[in-house]
This record gives C-alpha cells, sequence and structure tokens, in this order.
C-alpha cells in the first residue's frame, strides 16, 4: 500500500510538471518555425543576457540534435539559468542552472530563448 | 565461485572513475571497446564469496544515440545484460543527473544508485532523504564518497542483493509520461508483442518509448526482425499524432517528461537550507577565469605544464637513453661481426631506443594533464581558448595536445595526440590529430641546430621564433582547410560542464598516469619494431658489390703498409693488430679503466698526448711541441684521420648503393625543383623514423661516419663548404622537415587514437604535399630574388 501511495505521489509531481504546458504557450517561437503569430513579446535570448542576470527558459530552438541535446543537460522549459560570465573574449559564456555550470557559445545560447531576465542580487 | 557483472553508468564529473578506483583498487584492465577508441575499464574484485566484474561504462548525460559513449553504454545495458547497474550521481546535482536514471530504469535494468560525493552536498546544505528518495524511484540509493571510500560496503552488498533477486520484480518506477503518450506506447507496445520473443530480453517498454522518439538505432535493430507487422506504420501514426497534439515532436516531450519525472522527485525527496550562497569553487573561478589575469595564468599553467613536462623528466629520459646505449654496448661487445650484430645494434636498439627513452617524458605529461583534468581546470582551458580555435576549425581543449606537440618548440606530438582525448568532439578532435604533427617538435631542433648553426648563425634566436610562427601558422591553416574539406561540416556545439574545482586523488592520478603510458609503450613499442628493422634493411642492402668493397679495403691497405713502414712508427707499431690493440688502450684511458701500470709507456704517453690535442681548440703550432715524440704523434694522428676517411667513403658508397640510397636517387628527380640531391633524401628517409635520424644519415652520406646529433659540428662546416649549399637551400630544407612526413611513432599514435589506417596514410600524404609546396615556393621565389647564393 505504501508502494502505491508513493507511486501516486510521483505521478502527482510528473502530472504537475506536464501540466503547467498550457495551450497558449505551445506554440514555437524559433525563427523560421510555424506561425508568426504567437511570437512572445517578452522573449529574449539567451545570448543576450550579461553576467549577473538570470531569467527561466521558454523554448530552445535550432535543429532536433541540438535542441535535444540541450535539453538533456537540463535547459527544459522553466529551469532557471543564469549568467556567471563571459570568456574573457566576450565568447563563450558560463552558465548556471539546476546547480551546474556549463559554457556554451553565444551563437548557442541564442536558440535558447527565455523570459525577461531579473536582476541578480 | 558465483559471478556477477556489474556495470557502473553515470554522469561525467560525477566521481565514476573515483569510485569505480575505490571499488577495483588497482586490478584494473584497460582496452577499448570494440571497434572504437572509447577505454574501456574491467575490474575484478572477490567480495562475500562472488567474483564480481566491474564494467566501468563511458561517462555520459544521457543515452540517446548522440555520441559513440553514449551508444556505448546503452548497448552494453540493454544487450549485454549486466545483472546490475551501479548508477552513480552526483549528490549536489541531482535532477540532472536523474535524468539519466530515468532513463536507466526505462530500459529495465535492476538499478543500484550510488549517490556519490554526499559530503559535497551536504557541505551546500542540500539535504537529501535518501530513504524517499529510494521509494519514489523504486530502486537502492546508497549514499558513498568515492574519494574516502565512504559506503562502498554497502554499494557492494545492495548490488548483490539486486543483482541475485528475482528476475520480473517490477518494482522500477518509470517516467509517466501522461495520458496521450501512454495511450500511443500501449498501441505500440501491442504491436511490438509478436516481435519481442525474437528480440530477447529487451524490454518492450523502452522498445516502445526509443521508437517513438524516432531512435534510428532502434528501427534498424528492428527492422531486421521477422514478424513485426504493421509496427512501424502504428508508429508513424503515434509519432504524428503526437506532434500534432503537442506542436512539438515526440522526442523534445518525452525528454521533457523524463525531467519532469526527476525534479518531481528532487521535490520531494530534497531540502536545500541556504541558496544563492557563494562557493569557494565560484571563488577560485573569479579568478582562473578573470577577464585579464585568467590568460595570463592560463600561459603560466602552460609553461608551468612544459617544464614539469620536459625539464622533469630530463634525468629520467637521459637515464633511459643511457640504458639503450648500454644495451648497444653490450650487444656490440657480446654478438660477432656481422649483419646480425648490425641489425640488432643499429635496427633494433637504436630504433627502439630512439622513441622509448621518451617513455619517461610521456609519464610526466600524463600527469599533469590528469592534474588539470581532475582538477577541473582543463574545462576552463577549453573555455577561455574556444573563441580563438574556433575560427580555425579547431576547438578550445585543441590548445594543451597543439602545446604539447611542440607549441614552443621542443615537444613531442606522441604525448600531445594522446593529449587530445580529454576532447569529446570527433572532427575536432581528428583535425587536431592530424595537424599536431606540423609542430616543432623536440626531435626537429637537432636538424633547425646544425642548419641554423651553419648559415644563420648571427641570427639563432630570430630564426628560431620566426619557425615558431611558421609553424602555427601552418597548423591553424591546415586545420581551416581540412575544417572545410575533408572534415566538413559544423562545429560540435560547446556544451562543456564546468565542473567544480576538486582536490585529485593521488591514487587516481596515478592510475591514470600508468594507464595511458602503458598503452604508449606497448602500441609505440609494436609498430616502431618492425618499421625500425624495416628501415634498417634499406639503409643496409644490397651491400657493396664484391669489387668496390675490395676498391676500399686495398686502399686502406695501401695507407697501413705505408703508416707501418715509416720510419717513426716501427718501432712502436710492427702490426695493425699492434694499432688496434693501442686504439683499445686509448679508449680505456680516456674512459679512466685501464690500470696504466701494465703498458708500455711510451704508448701511455702517445695516447695522453693525443688526447691533449684532440681536447685543445688551439690551432696546431700554438701547441707544446716539448711534449712527446712529436713526429709519432703527427704520423699516427693523420694515419688515423686518413683511415677515417676512407671508412666515411666506403659508408657513403655503401649507403647510395643501398635500397635508400637508390630511392634517394630516384627522388632526385622529384625534389631537384626544390634544390635537394641524393645526399638529402636519402637523410629524409631516414627521419621517418625520427626527426634527429636526418642529422645522422647526412653525416653518413657525407662521408662522416656516424654523425652524434648532438655533436655536429664538424658537418655543419663541411655543408657550409659544399657548393650546392646556402642559406636559401637550408631554409628550405628545415621547412621540409618542420612539415614533412611524421616519425612512425606519430603515424602509430595517429593509427591508434583515430582507429583508422586511411587518417595515417592522409596525415603522410597530406603533410608530404604541404611540405613540397612550401619548400618549393620558398625554393623558387628565393632563387627569382637570388637569395642565398651568396
Amino acid at each position: 500500500m505504501e508502494a502505491a501511495a508513493v507511486s501516486n505521489e510521483l505521478m502527482e509531481a510528473q502530472d504537475a510538471e506536464i501540466m503547467h504546458d498550457s495551450p497558449e504557450e505551445k506554440c514555437v517561437d524559433c525563427p523560421g518555425l510555424q506561425d508568426k503569430e504567437c511570437l512572445a513579446r517578452s522573449a529574449v535570448a539567451l545570448s543576450d543576457f550579461r553576467p549577473g542576470e538570470k531569467g527561466r527558459v521558454r523554448q530552445v530552438c535550432g535543429n532536433p540534435d541540438f535542441r535535444r541535446r540541450l535539453m538533456e543537460m537540463g535547459f527544459v522549459k522553466g529551469t532557471e539559468v543564469s549568467v556567471i560570465k563571459y570568456a574573457p573574449l566576450n565568447d563563450p559564456m558560463e552558465l548556471a542552472l539546476m546547480g551546474y555550470h556549463v559554457s556554451l557559445r553565444r551563437n548557442e545560447a541564442a536558440e535558447i530563448l527565455m523570459d525577461a531576465p531579473d536582476q541578480a542580487a | 565461485m558465483k559471478k556477477i557483472t556489474v556495470a557502473l553508468a553515470g554522469n561525467p564529473n560525477a566521481g565514476k572513475t573515483t569510485l569505480f578506483n575505490a571499488l577495483t583498487g588497482a586490478r584494473q584492465h584497460v582496452g577499448n571497446w570494440p571497434g572504437v577508441t572509447v577505454e574501456k575499464k574491467e575490474g575484478i574484485i572477490k567480495h562475500a564469496g562472488r567474483e564480481i566484474h566491474v564494467i566501468d561504462l563511458p561517462g555520459t548525460y544521457s543515452l540517446t544515440a548522440y555520441s559513440v559513449e553514449e551508444i556505448i553504454a546503452r548497448n552494453f545495458v540493454v544487450e549485454s545484460h549486466p545483472d546490475v547497474v551501479v548508477d552513480v550521481v552526483d549528490a549536489s546535482n541531482l535532477e540532472r543527473n536523474l535524468y539519466l536514471a530515468a532513463q536507466l530504469l526505462e530500459m529495465g535494468a535492476k538499478v543500484v544508485i550510488a549517490l556519490n560525493m554526499i559530503d559535497v552536498a551536504r557541505g551546500r546544505f542540500i539535504n537529501i532523504d535518501v530513504k524517499k528518495l529510494s521509494e519514489l524511484l523504486g530502486v537502492p540509493v546508497i549514499p558513498t564518497n568515492g574519494k574516502k571510500g565512504v559506503g562502498i560496503e554497502q554499494l557492494l552488498q545492495s548490488a548483490i542483493k539486486e543483482a541475485e533477486s528475482g528476475p520480473d520484480r517490477d518494482r522500477n518506477r518509470t517516467v509517466n509520461y501522461g495520458a496521450e503518450v501512454e495511450e500511443e506506447l500501449g498501441k505500440i507496445e501491442k504491436e511490438l508483442a509478436p516481435a519481442i520473443v525474437s528480440l530477447h530480453g529487451l524490454s518492450s517498454r523502452w522498445l516502445a518509448v526509443k521508437l517513438l522518439e524516432g531512435d534510428s538505432e532502434v528501427v534498424k535493430k528492428i527492422e531486421t526482425t521477422p514478424s513485426i507487422g504493421s509496427l512501424f506504420k502504428q508508429v508513424d501514426e503515434s509519432r504524428n499524432h503526437l506532434t500534432s497534439i503537442f506542436a512539438d515532436s515526440p522526442e523534445i516531450v518525452l525528454t521533457d517528461a523524463r525531467y519532469g519525472f526527476a525534479s518531481g522527485a528532487v521535490r520531494r525527496a530534497v531540502q536545500v537550507e541556504l541558496t544563492d550562497r557563494i562557493y569557494l569553487s565560484e571563488t577560485i573561478d573569479k579568478v582562473l577565469t578573470h577577464r585579464l589575469l585568467g590568460p595570463g595564468i592560463l600561459i603560466l599553467v602552460i609553461y608551468l605544464l612544459y617544464t614539469f613536462t620536459f625539464q622533469g623528466s630530463e634525468p629520467l629520459v637521459n637515464a633511459f637513453g643511457a640504458f639503450f646505449r648500454w644495451l648497444g654496448a653490450q650487444a656490440t661487445a657480446a654478438l660477432p661481426e656481422g649483419l646480425l650484430k648490425s641489425l640488432v645494434v643499429s635496427g633494433i636498439i637504436d630504433g627502439l631506443g630512439g622513441v622509448l627513452r621518451f617513455t619517461p617524458l610521456v609519464a610526466f605529461m600524463f600527469f599533469a594533464i590528469a592534474i588539470l583534468e581532475d582538477t577541473g581546470y582543463m574545462a576552463r582551458m577549453a573555455f577561455m581558448l574556444d573563441r580563438v580555435l574556433r575560427g580555425f576549425g579547431l576547438h578550445g581543449a585543441s590548445m594543451l595536445a597543439l602545446m604539447v606537440s611542440g607549441g614552443i618548440a621542443g615537444g613531442c606530438a606522441v604525448p600531445g595526440i594522446m593529449a587530445t582525448r580529454t576532447l569529446k568532439e570527433p572532427k575536432e578532435r581528428l583535425v587536431t590529430i592530424l595537424v599536431a604533427p606540423l609542430m616543432n617538435c623536440g626531435a626537429k631542433l637537432p636538424v633547425y641546430a646544425l642548419l641554423i648553426g651553419a648559415f644563420f648563425a648571427d641570427k639563432q634566436a630570430r630564426m628560431m621564433l620566426v619557425l615558431t610562427v611558421i609553424s602555427w601558422m601552418m597548423v591553424l591553416v591546415a586545420g581551416r582547410i581540412m575544417r572545410s574539406t575533408v572534415l566538413k561540416g559544423p562545429s560540435a556545439p560547446f556544451v562543456l560542464e564546468l565542473p567544480p574545482y576538486r582536490i585529485p586523488t593521488l591514487k587516481g592520478l596515478l592510475i591514470h598516469t600508468w594507464e595511458r603510458t602503458w598503452m604508449f609503450v606497448k602500441k609505440a613499442g609494436t609498430i616502431l619494431l618492425a618499421v625500425s628493422i624495416v628501415l634498417w634493411a634499406m639503409m643496409t642492402f644490397p651491400s657493396l658489390p664484391k669489387e668496390e668493397a675490395e676498391l676500399f679495403e686495398q686502399k686502406e691497405q695501401k695507407l697501413t703498409t705505408a703508416f707501418l713502414s715509416h720510419p717513426v712508427v716501427t718501432p712502436f707499431f710492427q702490426t695493425e693488430e699492434n694499432v688496434e690493440q693501442f686504439e683499445k688502450i686509448r679508449e680505456d684511458l680516456a674512459a679512466g679503466k685501464s690500470a696504466v701500470a701494465q703498458i708500455d709507456p711510451a704508448l701511455v704517453e702517445l695516447a695522453t698526448v693525443l688526447k691533449q690535442d684532440s681536447d685543445s681548440n688551439a690551432p696546431r703550432p700554438e701547441r707544446s711541441k716539448s711534449i712527446g715524440n712529436r713526429p709519432l704523434v703527427e704520423t699516427y694522428a693523420t694515419y688515423i684521420k686518413e683511415k677515417g676517411a676512407i671508412e666515411g667513403e666506403k659508408r657513403s658508397a655503401q649507403l647510395q648503393n643501398a635500397i635508400g640510397g637508390r630511392i634517394g636517387i630516384a627522388l632526385e628527380t622529384v625534389f631537384r625543383p626544390i634544390g635537394f640531391d641524393w645526399r638529402t633524401n636519402v637523410a629524409l628517409l631516414g627521419g621517418f623514423a625520427a626527426k634527429e635520424v636526418v642529422v645522422a644519415t647526412l653525416g653518413t652520406a657525407y662521408s662522416l661516419g656516424e654523425v652524434k646529433p648532438d655533436a655536429s659540428e664538424s658537418l655543419s662546416e663541411k655543408l657550409k663548404k659544399e657548393p650546392s649549399w646556402n642559406p636559401l637551400m637550408a631554409f628550405t630544407l628545415i621547412l621540409f622537415v618542420m612539415l614533412y612526413n611524421p616519425c612512425i611513432a606519430t603515424l602509430a599514435v595517429i593509427k591508434k587514437e583515430s582507429g583508422k589506417w586511411r587518417w595515417v596514410f592522409f596525415a603522410m600524404a597530406y603533410t608530404t604535399v604541404l611540405a613540397y609546396c612550401v619548400a618549393l615556393i620558398v625554393h623558387s621565389v628565393g632563387t627569382f630574388f637570388g637569395l642565398g647564393v651568396a
């Protein structure tokens, strides 16, 4: 019985994760993909974030392999990403998400659409 | 004894290697996964009456078919059916690590989670409810600390218990993908049912998930099985259906859901007490990757690595060299004069020794690289340098390999190419491997020293700088060209984890160093042996025709007879044997190991004076004539010199007659446009073995006998006087030696690291063509402007 309860709990948790995908947000904002109508006005490319800024991932663009690779590294919708710094030659950039640090080139970060950044402390 | 197979899976930087070392100790076997150059490590432990085989899978973030590592790890889990999979999870970075766990559970494998680096997590005030996590995932979770060996015992016990439990316990929680996806998965599983028997052991849910994701590896596998019926039709329908519902492809939807599973588990089992805290690692990084300080520190680190590798290993390299010389001397003494002796001494011992004496250097370098890797600084180097190298089709991590290969003159391409193992992107790695031999390695330096010393003595430092710049230009340009021709394609995404700085364990560093060094010895050794023998044969056979050999002998005989019948000589030397005996005495005296008392004092005196003469650099008339029997000394010295000259001529004629020499002559047609004659050509041929051999072979070809690379003054004097040599010719040859065909050891390593002979031949061809073109341009332009005709 205990196990079943845990299982239900986990399923609810997952459902909650899937549920926040409300229909209005389902359209794809990436350039060259799908209809332009729903292009979110407030979306900002991650490459435009300054060091110290952070925001949540809205959508990852680019070719399927690349998108999947980034998603596997944790760039899924809703993940909070903060920009730690730029490399000495302004490229690549160092990011922190899910408690770890990763480096991305700026042209790659440009494929990640974010909610507008909050100014970090 | 009962045998259990345990596969160790986990993310890179999750401490998997440290845990593997803690589990297996030094009892490891390192090889490659079949057909690829990814390292496969295996260790056997005896525990609780069982023989446990631990297989270290490559570290991956996921198990999609994204990279070779992922395919290897995945195929091992689904096809080789390990009894249990231990998933090493970084407790301080749980969410991303559980993504892999979700995939392992989905495969139907028996999983035990090693919650590693639990100490780091606690230090960051991350509290993990282990019992809760275990319940949520439905598998045992064991907190471990690989560095201190905490939890190893419990982990082993738990793994054994899981391995020996019944097969079909459906305890694993798998990801729930939501109603729509689950419905389609059900449909696919139903279509799979008739085929599943022949796909023995593969989980049907996993196959269904992979099919829905359009995984090409799985599609290939299933296509060949019978009775799949309308499976693929169903898969297409399901994919289209889901794409229309979610406005995104199913693989993205499933990836999202797996992260939902991971973050759901984390939210329920983990509590973080403090958030925005600055950790030591970030503070260190503020300095080490600082905009201005960072590059400076980087240069300093590379410089230190360089000093440590090349100067630190120098005494040992010399000791190894001395060992091979000693071995050569022993063989010379033990074997009778003749072909066998020549083969063993000049072919095998010199050939192997020339490369294997660098073993300590290679070991030192691997140790230094292991430190850079295990501390996490390597990732920062790539981070800082990526922008520069990307423009040339290389990768931030290529820098280290290029520096080691001779970025500052004096490296070696063998360890350099082996250092590319830290590069995960296949194309960038291959380009780095292929351009590394163009760097100015230590073996090219004796050639440069000889030619610069002879023709550019007044501007040595400037020449070295010019050569360093040229080789960098060549590397970058060649990299650029290769990336837009033979290795075309977009550069791999630079998704590089920057792990927190860690203090490496000495045990880990030593294991790392030992494995890689041993591999170098094994591989370089075997191929090298074969090629050394071939090259020796080319320089030896066919031997001089009898008549010609006799001609030289007669000349020598005549000289000896004249010498022995000289009035000042006759009292001391009557036969040739006397001369030989005296030569032996001279050697012994020079080595300081002969008892002077037993020898004719007159001979001792002669030997002493001869030694003083050869040691002194003063011109002949200045020498003190009062000492010794001057006429005898003079006559003897002249005799030895002339005899040496005849010997040299004979060797030169012999070399010219051998296959190598004939090839050199045949190549004259090709190489005349860049000004090389057969002597240069045969020297270049000798450089195949190792570049410094160019000096020795050039010496033989110019009738000087064997010339040691570090004592080439006489050769340089000789070249200056040769009419065909001038500064332009010297510069052309320097450039040619810099760029042409990599030495055997390098080729062996290219084969090993690229995995294909095709790249070895490509490397040989492109470098030689490049060398020829550059030499042709320099020679033609130089000749046109009348340079070097001085």
